[in-house]
């Protein structure tokens, strides 16, 4: 398996193409790797990159591959994974997933067989899952086989790659081949004008807006318009 | 379970999980725990459709209801103030970048058996049929007051001593009729009942404010709602808990809340295995002898498969009764969703009418509601308890919220929440724990 890290190396800013938002989910058994994939994935080898907040919040990565741009939100479980306490919001609207297993550790394979039929009951039913053998360094205590893996993921119409975190192989080609996959079946979110994005509540600057804002659209009751509540407001 | 925690939260509504939420982020080892398989308690959002029904005890629906997991129901309505305190903590702790909302599209209030938009802007203020000419003038009088006001600053209060005058006597100084105080105590500071004519004027000021620089964020209105509905709240708030450190555990029965030493909590006990913990924090329906009841709420889902009349076909709104318009000492609410918030099958809307209970007949008192909402496919009434805990909790460390209250909004909510963790911490709540960059979430 070769690395394809040369085709997410396109300069980004591209002004033509595609710009396509996905959230990403990881899935797996405790100390599989899952956020040391995605740590390898966001701070490793792409030019660009941005680490979001608090520990594991979510990670964002954007990847350019052709004439499209791709910015994951990468959902790391937090652990609620341990004690099957996900709540329903982390598959809500999961474009992606990655099902992470130990290649030395049989039964963190048969954790994720399980993972995938809980994102096939909970997640969008067009849902692009991909999984991923972590730990290929340690190929020599391998307890899973490749091709039982294969076999497994042909069946279920699953991407399939094995992975290192450590040695970084294969680890931007899992994310690659989702972006391929999704680039074929996913619309492109268009503009939804009445749709406030989570991010438009975060805006620093609001305390200043409203201020100003009030002033221009609230109750300006009036009984002539040259003596709108407008030219009252001595901030203005 | 066998393990030592600072605290252990019991339930996961949305009180609790705020609170989980913060306690984590300050450092505690926090363990939650939920007797039920899901999220969110009496706050989660039911889904499917199915499981509202046979919750219900109702036949299942037929299939005019589309896909049962395209629906999301809440049970207790409410909206977010865009510029109140929930969002201020959604902000602060970073939930935000889990949820979307939508703005409602408008806010509409009863007069005369009527319903007439609440004006968010000029126009519509000049053509609303709410008061009349000189009415406004005087209206808008107030209004320049209320925006002027600064408590900090005597100058501003003119002729006024908000310290020793309420009100009534703030409305009679600007000349204003029954009508416009029964709009403006309603509709624009949201007071549920009458009372606050007799309290100082300071608190109606304040809340008036809210409502302005809430409209002002996004004009529409000043309320917010979340797709997929309420229920996304406190898993917004338990993921932020995860996060920080704490531990989840749903489908957990709690056995019994063991007492040490001077009646203080020492651990939480579920079936053999026991949590040990220096304090629990958790909703009444886990302590039954800790909570008294001190009041009823009658709340009606009600399933449409059409707007309502005289809203312009809004895909949200919020309808408010003021309590004299219809002889009742509080107010009716009904607040209309739709499946443009991913709560319901396409075409669908849900509207709750709600309101504090006065008679032994609560679904009578809802009626008048019920009556602006034309044909009904499908109606669940519930009546709940309110209940308050007895206690501060600060002799046993069990520290109770209280239930959620008729109110249309969040902010007792928050209120009790800031409270319990002061109660619990003996310190405020401090924002700067949360080391959140919000440079890079802007689009």
């Amino acid at each position: 398996m070769s690395t394809r890290t040369g085709a997410a190396q396109r300069p980004n800013g591209s002004t033509q193409g595609k710009i396509c938002q996905f959230k990403l989910v990881l899935l797996g058994e405790s100390a599989v790797g899952k956020s040391s994939l995605v740590l390898r994935f966001v701070k490793g080898q792409f030019h660009e990159y941005q680490e979001s907040t608090i520990g594991a919040a979510f990670l964002t990565q954007t990847v350019c591959l052709d004439d499209t741009t791709v910015k994951f939100e990468i959902w790391d479980t937090a652990g609620q994974e341990r004690y099957h306490s996900l709540a329903p919001m982390y598959y809500r609207g999961a474009q992606a997933a990655i099902v992470v297993y130990d290649i030395t550790n049989q039964d963190t394979f048969g954790r994720a067989k399980t993972w995938v039929k809980e994102l096939q009951r909970q997640a969008s039913p067009t849902i692009v899952i991909a999984l991923a053998g972590n730990k290929q360094d340690l190929a020599n205590k391998r307890m899973v086989e490749y091709e039982e893996a294969q076999t497994y993921a042909d069946e279920n119409g699953l991407l399939f790659i094995e992975t290192s975190a450590k040695t970084a192989m294969n680890v931007n080609d899992i994310f690659l081949a989702i972006v391929d996959e999704l680039d074929e079946n996913v619309e492109v979110p268009g503009p939804n004008s009445n749709k406030l994005s989570k991010f438009s509540l975060l805006n620093k600057t609001v305390g200043v807006l409203s201020k100003a804002l009030f002033a221009k659209i609230v109750f300006p009751i009036s009984i002539n318009r040259k003596d709108s509540i407008i030219s009252c407001d001595p901030s203005l | 379970m066998d393990e030592e925690y600072d605290a252990i939260v019991l339930g996961t509504g949305l009180k609790e999980c705020i609170i989980s939420g913060m306690l984590s982020v300050s450092g505690k080892k926090v363990l939650h725990v939920d007797r039920n398989k899901y999220y969110g308690g009496e706050s989660a959002s039911i889904c499917p459709l199915e499981e509202l029904f046979s919750k219900f005890g109702v036949p299942p629906p037929d299939e005019s209801y589309g896909r049962g997991r395209d629906w999301n129901v809440d049970l207790i309505p409410k909206f977010l103030m865009a510029n109140g305190s929930l969002v201020k903590l959604l902000i602060h702790t970073g939930v935000t970048r889990y949820l979307e909302f939508k703005s409602v599209e408008g806010s509409y209030v009863y007069k005369a058996g009527k319903i007439s938009k609440v004006p968010v802007d000029q126009k519509e203020a000049l053509a609303s049929d709410l008061m009349g000419m000189f009415e406004k003038r005087r209206f808008r009088n107030f209004l320049i007051y209320v925006q002027d006001f600064n408590q900090q600053d005597p100058k501003s209060w003119k002729d006024f001593d908000p310290n020793t005058q309420n009100m009534q006597a703030l409305y009679d100084k600007f000349g204003l009729d029954r009508n416009t105080q029964d709009f403006t105590g309603h509709a624009l500071a949201l007071h549920r009942d009458d009372d606050y004519l007799n309290r100082s004027a300071i608190e109606t000021i304040d809340r008036i404010k809210l409502y302005s620089d809430s409209l002002a964020r996004y004009g529409k209105s000043p309320y917010l709602y979340p797709m997929y509905g309420l229920g996304e709240l406190p898993q917004g708030f338990a993921r932020l808990s995860a996060i920080y450190g704490g531990t989840y555990m749903l489908d957990k029965p709690i056995d019994e809340i063991v007492l040490g030493e001077g009646g203080r909590v020492v651990g939480v006990r579920s079936g053999d295995e026991m949590a040990k913990c220096k304090q629990v924090y958790c909703d009444p329906t886990y302590v039954p002898d800790k909570v008294r009841k001190t009041a009823k709420v009658v709340r009606c889902v009600c399933l449409l498969d059409h707007p309502v009349a005289n809203t312009k076909d809004a895909l949200s709104t919020q309808i408010i009764i003021p309590q004299k318009q219809v002889g009742r000492s509080s107010d009716i609410y009904v607040s209309l969703v739709s499946y443009t918030h991913q709560v319901a099958a396409k075409g669908w809307f849900i509207a709750m009418v709600s309101t504090t209970v006065e008679t032994d007949n609560p679904e009578a008192e809802i009626k008048p509601g019920l009556d602006l909402l034309g044909t009904i496919r499908q109606k669940f009434v519930s009546v709940s308890d309110y209940f308050e805990p007895n206690e501060d909790g600060v002799q046993s460390q069990i520290f109770v919220s209280q239930s959620y209250d008729a109110t249309t909004h969040f902010e007792t909510t928050c209120l009790d929440v800031l409270d319990i963790f002061k109660r619990g911490t003996g310190e405020e709540f401090d924002f700067s724990k949360i080391k959140h960059e919000l440079g890079d979430e802007e689009q």
